[in-house]
């Protein structure tokens, strides 16, 4: 009895000591954001999720190695010289030598990068689920369904890289999907399976996104200017309801899906009918030459936002970094095949040519990335990673199993790009008008990949690489692999 | 030791001579009796040793020379003689034996402070303790070497190891990596916590404290050092106590009338150059002349010319006597003083202490040195059973040092001149012409004399207080309290001319850097301790406590640019911020929590059990984990005190068995690690405003480190106290093991903080005493002492946790360590070599299969050999004569190997920029040519690598001079003419030799020191 007195007593005293003491060890740092802070107001989950959009302008994924460098050479779609000092290991990724030092580190930054902003997205959707009362409106809709589409991009884009041809060997190893947080790695998936998580992410992504105020209100580009805050404006700039549709045609294109990409990108072309996405006003590109929309930013349907975009065309296309390397296209496939030559479509006069390619000495040069001459202007930051074009070449591919049925929409979109219709469209034709719509964008390399056939390097066919999985599969990183 | 005595003896005197007085006066018809009273250890007189006559009031103190005369009316009658930390002595007087009283031999009883634990929580008699301690008393510490406790206590105990740093030497201004019984953490972990997670906790006074601050402690202020290395005995400090503790008390004010003392300690350093082995003048240029760097490679006849002249003008400067030796400029020697002077004094109800320590101490490099200054108060007042104690010290501390690395002097080659013609210093000793391929190569001399300076200064104070309550005799309740604070800033600037901005806009030119410093911690205890011996044979000890404590750190910093004079140095004349440079800041707090509860019993001071419980929370770990227990159990068998042993003989003093096990943890782990935090990126905004991403993933599933400890040991005495031995087996299993690990890139991290595998430690250390002479009567006592210790340890469960560091390692220069299942932590990894091929200058390597081949492959590495030596240990000897003391101790480290990175860098590896710097004198000898075949080296070349092979590894063998110590203590007839108490004299050498198999440079940017350093002690 006594014991047991002495015990309860015990007890008692001790519990309210040792909660007390669980409340003064829970100590949260200073010097560094802690999660339980940051997370406990709407705001916190707008910053983390706009640190997100803010990462992908990072070197290693869409501000340079996945839209104007490394992917863009692995697309074929630059020529460079033979002098090492100058091209450096240019030359290597160009001939798909992925196993070099330099080109194995960069892809493991690559995809370093892409897997940290998952774990970021993973990070945001653990918690929101918990805090749905702190949001406003349908904010918690919009956030939790950017973040699972800016999850699904990110693995869809690494699938594209070190995946399998899909069409070819769907059930062939491939890459890890990550969706929540966790200290012990996820497996190596096959890419079948990677998919369906992809499509599954796309899906609720765009469930949730039915809430977007782009369905309604268009992709309202201006600030509110009123100090309130814009966090449903500007939807061009976030993975948007259309942006959502987009990849899931782009997607399921890939996946081998034609009917489901025919009606993705069916919705967003009807979308951009109906004056969300406008094709690109002719005044913008011809009426002011000096100061053009070179990007035709009212197609794009997502875009990131870089404050020093202009560094892509300095770095990189600039002729004036001359002798150092400079990007630019084989002269013989621009004036043969992509802007003139016969029965390839190409003309000079095709807006893409006149505000994108200009001349100094005997060469073209590329200045999609080069800043219009008004500053401050949100279309000088736009790095387009879905437009408008790409939703008509899908449609057009996808539409039936014949290929010239979709002659149609090739032909509505070179309508708008001041050229006329071509006549017949097989596959070859298409690409050349994949490579005049998204030059610099990216989608180059997954092109052929998707579609298996060589890459067009130049006009000289036998120069041109032969489809095989040595050059469209790239082998996954060291850092993978070895940990 | 008997230092100390002399004090409490002069503490005691005033009431002592007061009887003696009384004795005197009393009638003397009766039968005097008279002797003199001796402390057994050393022969000493006992001073104020009360000399009663049984059951009476009736007595005498002995004098200051020890004698006594005591009166006796009547016989048979018995005498006591008793004495503060003495064993009471009680003799019969039967009226004829007088003579038996001329020499009174006392011991010091159980309670001397060498028979007593300490563990800062509670105090055990040793004899009654089932764990395995060791505890040194200050002037035991002192007698082995002035320099500071840590050293001694190296000397002193086997497990106690500090790390010697071959990169640091003898800088004063480096803290030194310190062990209990080898590691329990994974190594190579110090960057990314950025403490030491192998490092033992230290107890001042009963509260935490810092490794700094025991390195800056006045040796002369303490009073014990104890070192707890099992289970049983660090289990009381739970969660903290996995690398051992070291528990220290400084000396608390001795009640009497007022007593002025003085400690003051001189010495200097020498630095010790004895393991470089560098080229001179006309070796050198040899050696360059083999290596090509005096041949055109493209056979361009101008460059040829210029060359030849190059080459011809350095053979006129050697012929002319041009030989210089670059590493005595840095050098000098260094002077030490320290001084310490205490007050101290008092009545039975409040005795207080005043201390005064000042520590100047110039290390054997120009430009470096450490100033400590140090007041201390200490109050103790009592009253009925309540005793108040308070503490309160206030240090300061500053240090200076050196701009330019030893390295750099060791890289300068001996055929340039030290100075011009003019004798001024030239920035560069050679500059090339326009147009070549050649570096300039800047004179250290140059940089080093510069206005640069890097100094550190910090002031602080800690205030212990502590409260205690005797209830009863066997009950007590204590609270403490203690706080420190302590504010530190570094300043550091390099001149504008220094010869790293040469390349940089006269505007950019110049750096300072400004470093804050703002600790504070706290700390709170409240503890019930229990002892009793009931019904005289069950001793019960018991301590039950409550502990919390926090620690807040910050470091805040910048740095600015742009000096455009030498002279004028002040930061307000810097003119910019480094572009791109943001302020730096960091702070930390954690905080602990902890409730204990410790029982000791003993049955008759045979059978021995202590236990220990302990609940720990703490912040820095994760919210799943934040509570842990830790426990221990200990047994102990005394088995001297046996009636079957006691019956027989007394041949044993002390014959005891013991064994305990505990698992007590680590959290020597930075504080954050279990959080996921964000960061801003801040490199970019955009129209929605700032964002943010992870910055650190948290762990919050992460387990605390813990190491299940056992250990058996055995004390055992005899042959009346001349031979003693104590020994200890002991295993150790850390499981889990808390690390960074690598991550798959797609984790999102390239690492967190996870629970991996485990290491496990076994190994046995010795003390072996014997006193060939023992004559305590006469004050002759000679000790040889011989300690050992030998452990190995090896991972276990962790996979490819360690990849990272693994591929880390095997792409350094010259990494060998690696983290494999069943390898040591210690163990060099490479591969195997079986020397030069004779007819190709090629290395042969054996593969894993054991099958030759030219090709170096990183896979075909294997164990080689092990850093960790087999046996290591100190032997020593003691001569005690009278007042002098004579003390010698030598450490030995047997059957380990090292990877001699002299030999990998400065003989082969010598790249071409390599070259300008000057090599080991080996990098020309015996090297493999076609007319020298038979090669241990491969031939000269400036272009070829060599790769990490057991070529390089070799068996490191050492023997050190580790302690020499020559004392003098002042007889009393002496003392008491110069109106003193105590006088001592003491002479030390430390480090003084090494002698090693190897030669390999040691003391790389900074040189190891021989020390020499007389102390006297004058106590008024």
């Amino acid at each position: 009895m006594r014991n047991k007195i002495i015990s309860l007593s015990l007890a008692v005293l001790l519990l309210p000591i040792m909660s007390g003491c669980g409340k003064w060890l829970d100590v949260q740092p200073y010097d560094k954001i802690a999660e339980d802070d940051l997370l406990s107001t709407e705001e916190g989950f707008m910053m983390l999720l706009n640190g997100i959009y803010i990462e992908l302008n990072d070197d290693m994924l869409y501000g340079g190695a996945l839209t104007v460098e490394m992917i863009e050479i692995m697309g074929g779609a630059y020529t460079l010289g033979t002098d090492d000092s100058v091209w450096g290991n240019y030359n290597d990724i160009a001939s798909y030598e992925y196993g070099t030092e330099y080109w194995r580190a960069r892809f493991d930054e690559t995809w370093n990068k892409a897997y940290s902003l998952i774990l970021n997205c993973n990070q945001l959707l653990s918690r929101i689920d918990d805090s749905r009362e702190i949001f406003s409106g349908d904010n918690y809709f919009i956030i939790k369904g950017e973040a699972l589409a800016l999850r699904a991009m990110l693995h869809f884009d690494m699938l594209r890289i070190f995946g399998p041809v899909y069409t070819r060997h769907p059930d062939a190893p491939a890459i890890p999907y990550y969706t929540g947080y966790t200290v012990t790695p996820e497996e190596i998936e096959p890419a079948s399976s990677i998919a369906g998580k992809i499509l599954a992410d796309l899906h609720e992504a765009r469930i949730l996104l039915s809430a977007d105020p782009v369905i309604t209100e268009g992709t309202r580009m201006e600030s509110q200017g009123d100090g309130s805050s814009d966090f449903l404006n500007f939807r061009s700039l976030r993975l948007n309801y259309y942006a959502v549709t987009g990849l899931l045609a782009r997607a399921s294109l890939w996946f081998g899906d034609k009917e489901q990409a025919f009606s993705y990108s069916q919705e967003v072309i009807r979308a951009a009918n109906g004056g969300i996405f406008p094709f690109v006003d002719r005044a913008l590109v011809t009426g002011s030459p000096s100061d053009p929309d070179r990007i035709f930013s009212s197609e794009v349907i997502f875009a990131l936002s870089h404050a020093r975009r202009n560094e892509l065309f300095n770095d990189y296309y600039d002729p004036s970094r001359l002798p150092n390397y400079v990007f630019r296209m084989d002269n013989d496939m621009f004036s043969n095949r992509i802007y003139g030559g016969t029965d390839t479509g190409g003309n000079a006069d095709d807006y893409r040519c006149r505000v994108n390619w200009i001349a100094t000495g005997s060469n073209r040069y590329f200045y999609k990335y080069s800043d219009m001459a008004s500053t401050g202007n949100i279309r000088n930051t736009m790095i387009p990673l879905i437009r408008l074009g790409e939703m008509y070449l899908i449609a057009a591919e996808s539409q039936s199993g014949d290929l010239s049925a979709g002659l149609s929409y090739v032909n509505i979109m070179r309508s708008n790009r001041g050229v006329g219709n071509l006549a017949s469209l097989d596959t070859r034709m298409l690409q050349y008008e994949y490579i005049r719509e998204l030059y610099g964008e990216g989608q180059l390399f997954f092109m052929y990949k998707r579609m298996f056939t060589p890459v067009l390097f130049s006009t000289d066919e036998s120069r041109n690489p032969l489809p095989s999985d040595e050059i469209f599969v790239v082998p996954l990183p060291d850092s993978e692999t070895q940990n | 030791m008997s230092l100390i005595l002399t004090i409490a003896a002069a503490a005691a005197m005033f009431p002592a001579v007061l009887s003696a007085q009384d004795a005197a006066s009393a009638n003397s018809e009766t039968e005097n009796i008279s002797g003199t009273v001796v402390d057994a250890s050393d022969g000493y007189p006992l001073i104020g040793v009360s000399v009663m006559l049984e059951g009476t009031l009736h007595g005498v103190a002995t004098d200051l020379d020890g004698n006594f005369t005591l009166d006796i009316s009547s016989s048979p009658c018995n005498i006591v003689f008793s004495y503060v930390g003495y064993e009471t002595v009680t003799l019969e007087f039967d009226g004829t034996n007088a003579s038996s009283f001329s020499r009174i031999i006392m011991k010091g009883n159980a309670l001397e402070l060498n028979d007593v634990v300490v563990t800062g929580v509670y105090e055990r008699k040793k004899e009654s303790f089932t764990g395995a301690s060791a505890t040194f008393k200050g002037d035991q510490l002192k007698k082995v070497g002035s320099q500071n406790i840590m050293q001694s206590l190296q000397t002193l105990d086997p497990s106690f190891r500090i790390m010697e740093s071959a990169q640091f030497g003898s800088n004063p201004n480096t803290m030194p990596d310190i062990e209990i019984r080898g590691k329990t953490s994974v190594a190579g972990l110090r960057e990314e916590y950025g403490t030491d997670p192998n490092q033992p906790l230290f107890i001042l006074d009963g509260f935490e404290t810092t490794l700094e601050t025991v390195m800056n402690l006045n040796m002369n202020r303490v009073a014990s050092v104890t070192i707890l290395k099992d289970a049983a005995s660090t289990a009381i400090y739970g969660s903290k106590a996995s690398n051992g503790v070291v528990v220290i008390e400084t000396k608390t004010p001795a009640k009497g009338r007022l007593q002025l003392s003085y400690k003051g300690d001189f010495g200097v350093d020498i630095a010790d150059l004895s393991d470089y082995n560098l080229m001179n003048a006309a070796e050198k240029l040899e050696f360059e002349t083999l290596a090509g760097v005096y041949t055109d490679g493209n056979g361009d006849p101008f460059n040829q010319v210029r060359l030849d002249n190059l080459r011809n003008d350095r053979l006129k400067a050697i012929a002319s006597g041009v030989d210089t030796y670059w590493l005595s400029e840095p050098i000098r020697t260094g002077f030490t003083h320290k001084h310490n002077l205490y007050a101290e004094g008092g009545e039975e109800k409040i005795r207080y202490g005043i201390g005064l320590s000042y520590g100047g101490v110039q290390g054997v490099m120009k430009g470096s040195d450490r100033q400590t200054l140090e007041g201390n108060i200490d109050l103790i007042y009592r009253t009925g059973k309540f005793q108040f104690s308070n503490k309160l010290t206030i240090n300061y501390l500053n240090t200076n040092d050196p701009a330019v690395s030893f390295s750099e002097y060791a890289y300068a080659n001996p055929y340039y001149r030290k100075y011009n013609s003019d004798g001024g210093i030239d920035k560069y000793l050679y500059y090339p012409e326009e147009g070549t391929d050649d570096y300039p190569v800047t004179n250290p001399l140059w940089n080093a004399h510069l206005n640069n300076y890097d100094t550190s200064s910090s002031f602080g104070f800690t205030n212990n207080f502590i409260f205690e309550w005797f209830i009863k005799d066997y009950l007590r309740f204590r609270a403490k309290f203690g706080i420190t604070k302590n504010d530190q800033d570094d300043q550091a600037r390099l001149s504008p001319l220094h010869s790293m901005f040469d390349d940089l806009e006269d505007t950019e030119k110049g750096l300072f850097t400004q470093t804050m410093i703002r600790e504070l911690a706290y700390e709170g205890d409240a503890a019930v301790t229990f002892g009793k011996l009931i019904a005289g044979r069950h001793m019960v000890n018991a301590v039950g406590g409550f502990n919390f404590s926090s620690s807040k750190y910050m470091n805040y910093g910048y740095s600015a640019n742009g000096f455009t004079d030498d002279q004028f140095a002040a930061p307000s004349f810097a003119n910019n911020y480094p572009e791109g440079d943001s302020p730096d800041y960091s702070e930390t707090l954690k905080r602990a929590v902890s409730f204990y509860i410790n029982g000791g019993y003993a049955y008759d001071d045979r059978y021995l059990l202590d236990v220990n419980y302990r609940l720990d929370g703490a912040s820095m770990f994760g919210t799943g984990n934040k509570f842990r227990n830790t426990w221990s159990a200990g047994l102990g068998w005394n088995i001297h005190n046996e009636a079957f042993l006691t019956d027989r003989t007394d041949f044993f003093q002390m014959l005891k068995i013991r064994g305990s096990v505990g698992n007590p943890g680590n959290q020597n782990f930075s504080a954050y690690q279990a959080f996921t935090t964000y960061k801003f990126n801040g490199w970019m905004t955009n129209v929605f405003g700032t964002g943010v991403i992870v910055n650190e993933l948290g762990n919050t599933g992460l387990a605390w480190q813990e190491t299940i400890n056992y250990d058996i040991g055995t004390d055992i005495t005899f042959w009346e106290d001349r031979i003693n031995l104590t020994f200890d087996y002991f295993w150790k299993d850390t499981d889990p093991l808390l690390a960074i690990i690598s991550t798959r890139g797609s984790m999102g991290v390239s690492s967190v903080a996870m629970n991996a595998g485990s290491q496990k430690t076994h190994g046995w250390e010795a003390t072996f005493r014997i006193s060939p002479v023992y004559r305590p009567h006469e004050g002759i006592n000679w000790n040889i002492s011989i300690n050992a210790a030998s452990s190995r340890s090896r991972y276990a469960d962790i996979g490819n946790s360690f990849s990272r560091l693994n591929e880390e390692g095997k792409a350094s220069l010259a990494g060998t360590t690696r983290y494999y299942d069943g390898g040591s932590p210690t163990a060099i990894w490479a591969v195997r070599s079986a020397g030069i091929d004779p007819a190709t200058g090629q290395e042969l390597f054996i593969k894993k299969d054991g099958t030759y081949s030219f090709t170096y492959d990183v896979n075909d590495e294997v164990v080689v050999g092990d850093t960790q030596p087999k046996l290591e240990g100190v032997v020593g000897t003691t001569l005690y004569y009278k007042g002098l003391y004579i003390g010698c101790y030598f450490r030995y480290q047997l059957g380990g190997q090292i990877f001699n990175t002299s030999l990998f860098q400065k003989v082969e590896n010598i790249g071409t920029q390599d070259v300008y710097n000057n090599q080991d004198k080996r990098a020309l000898y015996d090297r493999w040519s076609e007319n020298h075949r038979e090669a241990w080296f491969k031939g000269i070349s400036l272009v070829q690598t060599t790769d990490k092979s057991s070529r390089f590894v070799m068996d490191e063998n050492t023997f050190t001079g580790e302690s020499i110590n020559l004392g003098y203590e002042f007889p009393d007839r002496m003392i008491r003419k110069l109106k003193l108490s105590a006088l001592s004299f003491q002479l030390s050498m430390n480090d003084i030799f090494r002698a090693s198999s190897v030669r390999v440079e040691r003391g790389i940017d900074y040189p190891f020191a021989r020390s020499v350093s007389v102390s006297i002690g004058i106590t008024f």
